[in-house]
């Protein structure tokens, strides 16, 4: 991609360089704040009492990190989250291929009705309140389940596996009809296996989704056995923020160092997507070019 | 008369084959209706029965007797919600920040890209577009954790303002600065992640038009101007469309997490007015499903008509 232009033969010109500084000033924009939140984490209460100016301690410490796991929230956090992960994924993946698939298989009555059905729960759907006495009708607020059912499809994600499946020959799984193989071994056995970068994009985004989800926790689950990761973050940093706001600078001492309990809290929300990020990189850009060609 | 009962008897024989058509491919495919049970279900107890759920709208809710129970109520949460002034002002508000977006947060990535696109060092482009991308996979939570630190008044930022001898700005904690630090967190969280789709657009040109460019001597900027922004104009076109389409919902996880104490009059946008009257002040559920449902409308609307534009535009629209 970056050779096409064939400009490789022109010299390098000043508007190469101007070019070369405004987007590595951008990038630093985006690095400058993770370098400051990493530094801090690791500073210690003493230095930073010194210096808010933080580019890296002279000697770093754990202090941070080890205050944070003292406290039991962000092991709940983790906990929480994991069963998320842990069965949000397969549950969307089941509901999402099993769906598709049928989608794909033209000529059974009612395909198009509830594909329709489908898509118009994509524009319009009943909004937070009824969802939420539903979830109190089912009994299930205040319980994870709340969340990964409410979260098990995203149709968003049905269309990607849709448009993915309907790209395979049809021949195929016509073929394997006439064998006499039944539906559910032909999206196992053929379809499945055929798809796998798509299936890793659905993975990823209905991971990174999870992971990040904060909101509906907030409203369904309010019980301090469970709360999701995101939603302990949140009440490390900014309840510690509501203390900031109404103390005195007298108190400096304290203040700085919830300060870097918080951004210990902010390493661990981030580090598991920050190291998976890099090797995944490419089937987060596959599956939004998927999704741009065809939404 | 005999005539018209003659192609009465040819019609319902029609139909009885059509009917017994459908019969033997139900029959055929019985197989895919036990694969989409498990979906349905979902899409029934999930999606459409909050949709049912939104009679409470029209409704006053008893929380002991249920929605079915609760009694009809006609127009008045409606009426109730149009008199109230924080309604309207959050609508203003959603439209005046939505506006704003559209004019500095939408050429963000464009402008990105192109600049992305005429790096000539492809390595260095690759790592760059790594970095630019990250941002977006995190949570406004996260985000705004980093922002806060990062603008407090004794952050990173305003420490380098007193090194400079300048005075500290209390960046998220002002009123004014409110709206543009909502334009500047979104364009450093998402706009690498939006410039995927121009440079893939970009990526897409045919490379004869910028040899034929060449050729006829034109000038680097020549060839941007000339060459790729037509070419890339009808993504612009369908995306800037799609962008209209969300002009009521202004971004609920940003702001929620944006805002504070200080900022709360100017952070209540429509999202934020929904989930003040839901979840913290009263618990008037009919009352707050009125304004949802209002959202929802308006939403569904401004979709329909910003998808009929896209697919005037030569676009595909959003379903396909």
């Amino acid at each position: 991609m970056a050779a096409k232009h064939k400009f490789g033969k022109e010299r390098f010109e000043a508007m190469d360089w101007v070019l070369i500084i405004l987007l590595t000033a951008g990038m630093l924009c985006i690095l400058v704040p993770f370098f400051n939140v990493i530094a801090i984490s690791f500073t210690s209460y003493k230095e930073y009492m010194q210096s808010t100016w933080v580019l890296w301690p002279k000697e770093p410490t754990l202090d941070a990190y080890e205050q944070l796991f003292k406290d039991n929230r962000i092991l709940v956090g983790y906990k929480t989250t994991l069963c998320y992960l842990l069965f949000g994924l397969p549950i969307n993946l089941i509901l999402c291929s099993t769906l598709a698939y049928a989608l794909c298989r033209k000529g059974w009555p009612g395909r198009k009705l509830i594909f329709m059905l489908i898509l118009f729960t994509m524009i319009f759907n009943g909004g937070i309140v009824p969802l939420y006495l539903v979830m109190k009708d089912l009994g299930l607020t205040n319980t994870i389940w709340a969340i990964i059912f409410a979260q098990g499809l995203n149709t968003f994600n049905m269309i990607l596996i849709y448009n993915y499946f309907c790209s395979l020959p049809e021949a195929l799984i016509e073929s394997a009809n006439l064998d006499g193989a039944d539906e559910w071994t032909i999206l196992v056995r053929i379809v499945l296996p055929l798809s796998k970068p798509i299936l890793a994009t659905v993975v990823l985004f209905v991971a990174v989704q999870l992971w990040n989800e904060y909101f509906q926790s907030m409203i369904f689950l309010r019980s301090n056995d469970w709360q999701s990761l995101q939603q302990v973050l949140r009440s490390i940093v900014m309840d510690s923020q509501v203390v900031d706001d109404s103390t005195i600078m007298s108190d400096i001492g304290e203040r700085n160092f919830t300060n870097g309990i918080k951004m210990a809290a902010v390493m661990a929300t981030m580090i598991p997507i920050m190291c998976v990020y890099p090797f995944l990189q490419k089937y987060f850009t596959k599956g939004i070019m998927i999704g741009a060609i065809k939404a | 008369m005999a005539a018209t009962a003659k192609t009465e008897k040819v019609v319902t024989a029609a139909q009885a084959t059509g009917l017994q058509k459908v019969a033997i491919n139900m029959r055929k495919y019985w197989q895919i209706y036990i694969l989409i049970i498990p979906a349905v279900v979902w899409y029934i107890i999930f999606a459409y029965y909050p949709m049912a759920g939104l009679q409470l709208a029209f409704k006053t809710y008893k929380a002991k007797i249920g929605i079915w129970g609760s009694p009809w109520c006609g127009f008045q949460n409606f009426e109730a919600v149009f008199r109230d002034v924080y309604f309207w002002r959050s609508v203003g508000r959603t439209l005046v920040i939505n506006l704003g977006r559209l004019v500095i947060n939408f050429p963000a990535p464009i402008l990105l890209a192109l600049m992305l696109n005429e790096l000539r060092v492809g390595r260095y482009k690759k790592v760059m577009q790594t970095i630019f991308t990250f941002p977006h996979f995190l949570s406004w939570v996260i985000v705004a954790s980093i922002m806060t630190n990062l603008l407090s008044v004794d952050g990173l930022v305003n420490s380098a303002l007193g090194a400079m001898g300048l005075d500290s700005v209390n960046f998220l904690g002002s009123e004014v600065l409110f709206q543009p630090m909502l334009y500047i967190t979104d364009i450093w969280k998402s706009a690498g992640y939006s410039s995927i789709i121009y440079l893939s657009a970009i990526s897409g040109i045919d490379q004869d038009q910028y040899e034929a460019a060449e050729i006829d001597g034109a000038t680097r900027w020549q060839r941007i101007w000339h060459v790729t922004l037509p070419n890339i104009l009808p993504t612009v076109s369908v995306l800037f469309i799609m962008t209209t389409g969300g002009l009521m919902t202004a971004g609920f996880d940003q702001i929620f997490n944006l805002s504070n104490a200080a900022t709360k009059n100017v952070a209540e946008v429509l999202d934020m007015y929904i989930y003040r009257i839901t979840f913290t002040a009263s618990t008037d559920f009919g009352f707050s499903t009125a304004v949802s449902l209002f959202r929802s409308i308006i939403n569904m609307t401004l979709l329909v008509i910003a998808n009929k534009g896209s697919k005037m535009m030569g676009g595909t629209g959003l379903f396909g």
